[in-house]
């Protein structure tokens, strides 16, 4: 498979995880080992002081995934800009996935406070991967504040519902100049296929794995879909047409005329 | 005397033995130092100054640490 490249790190695995709605930090750190993921997403929350025993840390080793901290429950930018840099403190690492989510119904993202703390992340040093709606004109501006990737949504998050923005997903793939990477909203391995046959760059998916009956076998399931995905993608589809075009010569049949 | 402080968005009072820095506090509410990121009056306290950061009363601070999350 050929290597993804995000702000100069190479990447093999074109699949990124997410570590919430697991039954079990085991369940997950086998989930996150067989879907061959190189990078896993995780959030910020105060510690619970009356119950402050915590494992999710223990559990993924950094050695093989990078960590990429979220800004969820941000509601503005100022809330996401806090969120990053006290990741970056926990970590030492300065990669965020910019999440700034107003209303926890949908859960859709404010382009506008994003686009406004995507570029005061960036001028802070910060490598960051802004999650979107799938709006083409906000793609580009985020591009040229200086993102590392765009990251619009295929549906609203924990849905399952696949890839109902997909034209507008094209539209940003067409013109996008840095990796795309469709992040939530997929359902199953088949819309992580399909997203990569249209030349996404890479995939995020959370709840389909998670919540799943078996996590690592879907892990795995995903783990090949995204793959199928990019190989059929370099291996050039071929085009759809409105009449059928015959697979064996119209000509020479064995007929009494 | 009690001292209070204010630690994730809740007033606590710390009858006697009031923290003096912020390892100790962490150290009294056994919270593992090492997966904590601190917050003192808005301001973040890199986790190498844990042992050197002074607490004063009514102490704003907000202890945060990693979960699952997408």
């Amino acid at each position: 498979m050929d290597k993804l490249v995000i702000a100069g790190r190479e990447f093999q695995s074109r699949l990124f995880i997410g570590t919430g709605k697991y039954a079990s930090n085991q369940i997950m750190a086998q989930a996150i080992e067989a879907s061959g993921t190189q990078m896993v997403t995780v959030a910020l929350r105060r510690v619970d002081i009356d119950n402050p025993d915590d494992s999710l840390l223990s559990a993924i080793d950094r050695k093989k995934f990078l960590l990429l901290p979220n800004t969820s429950g941000a509601r503005d930018a100022a809330e996401a800009i806090r969120l990053a840099r006290l990741s970056r403190a926990a970590t030492g690492i300065a990669w965020v996935k910019l999440e700034v989510t107003p209303d926890p119904y949908y859960l859709l993202p404010d382009g506008e406070e994003t686009l406004k703390a995507a570029a005061e992340l960036v001028k802070d040093g910060f490598v960051v991967l802004p999650y979107i709606n799938a709006d083409p004109i906000l793609a580009k501006k985020l591009q040229d504040v200086g993102c590392a990737t765009v990251m619009p949504l295929a549906a609203p998050i924990g849905s399952n519902k696949g890839l109902r923005t997909r034209d507008a997903i094209e539209i940003i793939l067409s013109q996008a100049t840095v990796p795309v990477v469709i992040d939530a909203g997929l359902g199953s391995p088949s819309h992580a296929a399909e997203a990569m046959e249209m030349g996404a760059d890479a995939v995020l998916v959370n709840t389909a794995i998670a919540t799943a009956d078996d996590p690592v076998a879907m892990a795995t399931a995903f783990k090949l879909a995204t793959e199928a995905g990019r190989m059929a993608r370099l291996a050039g589809m071929a085009p759809q047409s409105k009449q059928a075009q015959a697979s064996s010569p119209l000509t020479g049949f064995l007929r009494n005329e | 005397m009690s001292a209070k402080l204010k630690i994730n968005g809740q007033e606590r009072e710390f009858a006697d033995a009031f923290p003096a820095t912020l390892a100790e506090l962490l150290h009294c509410l056994n919270i593992d130092r090492a997966t904590v990121v601190a917050e003192i009056d808005g301001k973040i306290v890199p986790r190498a100054e844990f042992d050197a950061t002074p607490l004063h009363e009514n102490a704003n601070i907000e202890l945060v640490r990693f979960v699952g999350g997408g």
